[in-house]
């Protein structure tokens, strides 16, 4: 084809693009794909009957403050690569304070703990499903991301996929936080963050792949 | 006659509106640019250069969301094709050489900051006269090494090293401006 035929293809399709074209599409990514995460919840694992209660109190909170925090700071690295000309990221060691916040919580509860407590607080009832749930749930949010980056076009693929994998792991943390009755920092810190560092690694793993343009 | 940057970029705020008019000559007026950011490159793969240019219009046009209004417009449609080319390397696998992978990289770096905010001169007076001299022929009046060299009576070597000295003197300088 003839470049002048190509511009006038181009040209013959000048749809007004959005403000913030970007933003938008991540958000739509996002909230579709956490529509589907919330549904998958609903049907299969169903929220903590005590959730109202739940939400009144420090563990509830001390879990989403640490995932979405996490959420919010990937979310915005996510936007940040998915320019071209994104510049370099120095504030990316940020997305470890909330884990070492979230350690030190952990080691005040294990120091007032008694050490044959220490088990409990650390396995809970569930670690042995906690982060494969959480990484399995982050899988229709990653796919929304995808979808939202047909459009957008990053330059860093291997770190793209790996930010937009911990941004679908995180947002997965969350939600699923609305199901899981754990209490224990201990426990969070271990086992939310496995399934975040999973879906974050697989991210890595399949960026380059599916993000290319 | 080369469109400034102050152009192109109202046409690409026209083009994200919707006026087709704006947008046709935008892209018109980036065949040319893109064609000698290429060719630069390409050492002269006519076929190449023009399937590259092709791409990057594509890939300007899916992905012209991506473009924030209130920057620099030309550093991004380069960044498009510098992406573009480094991708169709890695999919030939072709052994082309790139003079100066690392002077490519860190002049593009210093266009933006420089269209940004400097005054080429002003930054120029600082460097000794050769490196400004041959940062001034290569990366502002847009000449080859081999141009640049012959006018200047250096060896393309002697030119290659003055323009990667001074632009790292330069990137100096603007880390610590900051």
């Amino acid at each position: 084809m003839q470049t002048d035929d190509l511009i006038r293809a181009l040209a013959g399709d000048t749809r007004p693009v959005p403000r913030h074209a970007v933003e938008r599409r991540v958000g739509i990514g996002l909230v579709f794909g956490g529509i589907v995460t919330l549904a998958t919840i609903a049907a299969t694992l169903g929220f903590r009957p005590d959730l109202d209660m739940a939400m009144q109190a420090f563990p509830f909170w001390m879990k989403w403050g640490y995932t979405l925090s996490l959420g919010i700071g990937a979310i915005v690295a996510t936007l940040h690569l998915a320019r071209p000309n994104a510049e370099r990221i120095d504030w990316l060691w940020l997305l470890a304070v909330p884990l070492l916040l979230l350690l030190a919580v952990a080691a005040s509860e294990l120091i007032r703990t008694p050490v044959d407590g220490w088990q409990r607080l650390w396995l809970g009832h569930s670690w042995t499903r906690c982060s494969m749930l959480v990484a399995g749930l982050s899988v229709p949010l990653f796919i929304g991301l995808l979808w939202a980056f047909r459009r957008l076009a990053p330059t860093r693929l291997r770190l793209t996929g790996a930010m937009a994998g911990l941004t679908s792991g995180a947002c997965a943390a969350t939600l699923y936080g609305l199901h899981c009755p754990e209490a224990s920092a201990t426990f969070v810190v271990s086992w939310y963050t496995l399934g975040m560092a999973l879906a974050m690694l697989g991210g890595a793993l399949i960026g380059p792949r599916f993000l290319r343009w | 006659m080369r469109a400034s940057e102050e152009q192109l970029r109202i046409w690409m705020i026209g083009g994200l509106d919707g006026d087709a008019d704006a947008y046709t000559a935008l892209l018109g007026a980036l065949v040319p640019l893109l064609r000698s950011f290429f060719g630069r490159r390409l050492r002269g793969a006519a076929d190449d250069v023009e399937d590259l240019v092709q791409e990057t219009l594509m890939a300007i046009h899916t992905r012209r969301g991506t473009y924030d209004r209130s920057r620099p417009f030309v550093a991004w449609a380069y960044a498009v094709a510098r992406y573009k080319m480094i991708d169709q390397f890695r999919r030939t696998r072709h052994m082309i050489q790139i003079e100066g992978l690392e002077e490519i990289l860190v002049a593009e770096g210093f266009e933006d900051a420089c269209a940004a905010r400097m005054d080429i001169d002003r930054l120029l007076d600082g460097l000794s006269p050769k490196q400004a001299r041959a940062i001034r022929d290569t990366k502002v009046d847009g000449l080859s090494i081999a141009e640049a060299a012959q006018s200047a009576g250096l060896s393309d070597a002697d030119i290659k090293v003055s323009v990667h000295r001074g632009l790292k003197a330069l990137a100096a300088r603007l880390r610590g401006e900051r």
